[in-house]
């Protein structure tokens, strides 16, 4: 009989590496010029000051560099990836009406199961634009907007202009530049004054084309006293080729509103995810972001909250499972601006077959944040001696009243565990198989039951194997 | 006058945390004559006028590596062949005729040695002045030896520093850092422990006041099965001052069943301080144990408050909070006097 062996395997890609037929209605031609830039404002039907907001943009992003640090970006050349892929379908409100292949798609990922079960609204958004909106009647009747970022241009400019790249300067780095110059699609939410949105709001964004990119832009505003938990997922087959991902997240979280920020990524080992993500927070708001890193060849990704008003929180709760070819580099930043405010840290990482997971942070507080607390605790753990781990936060504290502490682990599974649950009868395999599960589990237990059933079909802790 | 970057960190993080490095726009190139004010105590002969070229992995960049091996005014070599029983303690006294210094101390510590070795650096107050200063540390097998590196200098003379050190198998190192002086205190350390079983500790202190800038570099890599690292840092800050600390536990690919862990904790004293931290652990060997941790706070409101409560000012009760907070690393080194000294300057500084 052969021996049974408990496997941390890969994460299991099959539903999520279906290709269909590269498809589109237009899709721009490959880098990124003054002349591609105008295509796509036009294709778009953009407004004037979209357009010049498009063009000033670009300026930025042909100023900028590249980062000094971080992962080799080398393998990315512009060149060779197309900024705009529209599909061959418009917007649509009712799932039966969105074409076969893409309908399709979205059911093996159990995007309109979710709805129907557990969700207040959905959208779902394919290469570059957004294929899907629904939200709940009774939401709309209190005022809630949930609908895709083209449209909101159109419908509601004065908030979009008030708030578009407002949270997330364009001067910020070389690739918030080139999402200003270039994003399609994305969604809008408005929550009004005390609006309560029990069940979440939940986007998926697929890419399906080869050698393009996705910059989708995320603006959320929570107004005052209101709440809301957003989720959003992503995924795209796998391609010999590289493909990008340079999104936008812009938050506001106006006075006692509290947002909860869920996100599953799960891109393929050819994307490069170099996302953006920033919440500013007013006085008493809450911000708690959930974060699962699976996917993609590299990421850089470091969800940041300003914590601008009084007695503001902010929450960071996140995971990253780096296996072969894989290069994560992850983590938060957090601004303390103002007085009597607070955040918590969780971050935890694994790393296998040759992966890098690296932990990278930020924690800043001003002279004005006095009396504010941050806790941070980070933990990785190294499957095989292949594999890489780093841990680089950075403390920045300006003002004597302040109760920081930061403290991180990194090691292997510990000998001491694995024999006290033997000593319980448990066999070596099962014992290092509940140690990772264990692990992972303070991450999971925040998450919506779906997507942490998601996520443990991505960790995909097989019981029957050995660990290494 | 010029602008010059040094002190890099071994891995990068974003350019706008402010910490990769240190940038001194400011920076004189001093002019290099004789420096005579050295006190040296070596009961045992082991100390001797002698230059060795050094090399640096890491140190605080090529332009004082450069200078330490061309222009050097103080060249010391400490062999230590046998167990020592009387400590060595080098003195460094800087005044209006010797205020600029380059020196260059090499340690060769030869296996089943013993030594307590003290190099202490000190000023008259006003002057202005400039060091440039490498101790370079050859530690062989199952040798035991305790370095302690005490700077006094005055806030106006700048101090750079850079400390090399390879501990062989079975060693046991101890560096013991006293960071009080200079207008910028610029500090590289690296230990590299490729011995089996070897040991490196650095218990560090600092105190900056006034506008004071340091910047701490600490550097270990840990190549042997079973080395250990253990890195403790303690500090205050109180006026202007800034500092960076930067620490660093690399375990390379081989170091099975090595230990590292490294803290820091920083004291604010007032609120126009700024205080930074980046510990890092970086890994490509599983089976190790890495931890760090740092924290940052004012004074205990309680401890203050219960000192208080005996009759005794705030003042001097947040001096001897501080001086509690540095009293194990100031206790381990091993000459009373020095620990006298070293805790007098936290009373001086602190008045």
């Amino acid at each position: 009989m052969s021996e049974k062996k408990t496997q941390i395997e890969d994460i299991s890609r099959n539903i999520y590496d279906i290709k269909n037929k590269d498809e589109y209605s237009y899709k721009a031609k490959k880098g990124i010029t003054k002349e591609i830039v105008e295509e796509i404002s036009k294709q778009k039907n953009d407004p004037e000051w979209m357009r010049e907001f498009r063009l000033k943009a670009l300026d930025t992003y042909n100023k900028l560099e590249l980062p000094t640090w971080g992962p080799n970006l080398d393998e990315l050349n512009m060149d060779e990836i197309a900024t705009y892929v529209r599909p061959k379908t418009d917007m649509k409100n009712s799932w039966d009406d969105v074409p076969d292949d893409i309908k399709n798609t979205f059911d093996a990922l159990g995007i309109p199961e979710a709805e129907k079960k557990s969700l207040a609204g959905v959208g779902a958004q394919y290469d570059s634009e957004v294929v899907y909106h629904s939200i709940k009647e009774d939401l709309v009747k209190q005022g809630v907007i949930y609908t895709d970022m083209e449209t909101a241009v159109r419908e509601y400019p004065d908030i979009v202009k008030e708030h578009f790249m407002k949270c997330v300067p364009v001067s910020d780095h070389k690739f918030v530049a080139l999402h200003g110059a270039v994003w399609s699609g994305g969604s809008f939410v408005y929550v009004p004054k005390g609006v309560k949105v029990d069940i979440p709001l939940q986007s998926y964004f697929r890419l399906n084309s080869p050698e393009s990119g996705q910059f989708e832009h995320t603006l959320i505003i929570v107004d005052e006293g209101a709440s809301l938990h957003f989720i959003e997922g992503c995924s795209a087959p796998k391609y010999n080729k590289v493909n990008l991902h340079v999104g936008c997240v812009e938050l506001f979280v106006k006075k006692n509103a509290h947002l909860r920020y869920s996100t599953i990524e799960n891109w393929s080992k050819n994307m490069m995810n170099l996302n953006t993500k920033r919440a500013i927070v007013e006085e008493g708001g809450e911000m708690e972001w959930v974060t699962g890193s699976f996917g993609s060849k590299i990421s850089m990704l470091y969800p940041m909250a300003v914590l601008n008003g009084a007695n503001s929180k902010m929450e960071y709760t996140g995971i990253s499972f780096a296996g072969h070819g894989q290069n994560l580099d992850t983590g938060l930043k957090v601004v303390h601006n103002a007085p009597h405010t607070s955040s918590v840290i969780n971050s935890k990482s694994i790393s296998k077959d040759g992966g890098i997971a690296t932990f990278r942070s930020l924690e800043r507080v001003m002279p004005s944040a006095k009396h504010s607390k941050l806790s941070v605790s980070c933990e990785s753990l190294m499957l095989d001696d292949k594999s890489r781990s780093d841990t680089i936060p950075v403390s920045d504290i300006r003002t004597e009243e302040v109760e920081f502490s930061h403290e991180a682990k990194i090691g292997k599974i510990s000998d001491e565990e694995i024999f006290y649950l033997m000593s319980r009868g448990i066999s070596e395999e099962e014992a290092k198989a509940m140690i990772v599960r264990g692990f992972a589990y303070p991450i999971s237990k925040e998450l919506p039951l779906e997507y942490a059933v998601e996520m443990n079909n991505l960790i995909n802790l097989e019981l029957e194997g050995s660990i290494g | 006058m010029k602008e010059i970057i040094l002190n890099e960190t071994p891995v990068r993080t974003s350019r706008n945390y402010g910490i990769n490095n240190i940038k001194i726009s400011d920076f004189e190139e001093p002019v290099i004559d004789a420096f005579d004010n050295i006190k040296i105590t070596d009961n045992e002969n082991c100390v001797s006028n002698q230059r060795e070229e050094i090399s640096l992995k890491f140190g605080l960049g090529e332009y004082f590596l450069a200078q330490s091996n061309e222009q050097s005014n103080v060249d010391l070599k400490i062999s230590v062949e046998k167990k020592l029983k009387e400590p060595i303690i080098i003195e460094y006294d800087f005044d209006e005729e010797n205020n600029v210094l380059v020196d260059n101390i090499n340690i060769d510590a030869k296996d089943n040695t013993k030594a307590n070795i003290i190099i202490i650096y000190k000023s008259e107050n006003e002057i202005e002045g400039y060091h440039n200063g490498i101790c370079n540390a050859k530690i062989g097998a199952n040798a035991n030896i305790h370095v302690t590196i005490v700077n006094l200098l005055n806030t106006k003379i700048n101090n750079f520093y850079s400390v090399n050190s390879s501990v062989a198998d079975e060693s046991k190192t101890l560096f013991s850092m006293v960071e009080f002086g200079g207008k910028y205190d610029v500090v590289n350390y690296y230990a590299k422990l490729d011995g089996y079983k070897a040991t490196n500790k650095l218990h560090s202190i600092y105190l900056g006041k006034e506008e004071q800038r340091i910047d701490l570099n600490y550097i270990t890599e840990l190549f042997g099965e079973k080395t250990n690292v253990d890195i403790e840092v303690n500090g205050a800050l109180t006026d202007k001052a800034k500092k960076n600390f930067k620490g660093t536990i690399d375990f390379k690919t081989g170091s099975k069943k090595a230990k590292g862990k490294e803290n820091e904790y920083c004291t604010l004293l007032s609120d126009t301080s700024i205080s930074k931290a980046l510990p890092m652990l970086l890994c490509t060997e599983d089976d190790v144990e890495g931890q760090h941790s740092t924290a940052t706070g004012k004074v205990d409101e309680n401890e203050l408050f219960y000192i208080m409560t005996r009759g005794i000012s705030e003042k001097e009760a947040k001096k001897m909070i501080v001086k509690a907070k540095f009293n194990s690393m100031i206790q381990g080194i091993k000459n009373e006097e020095v620990q006298q000294l070293v805790l007098e300057e936290v009373d001086r500084r602190l008045d």
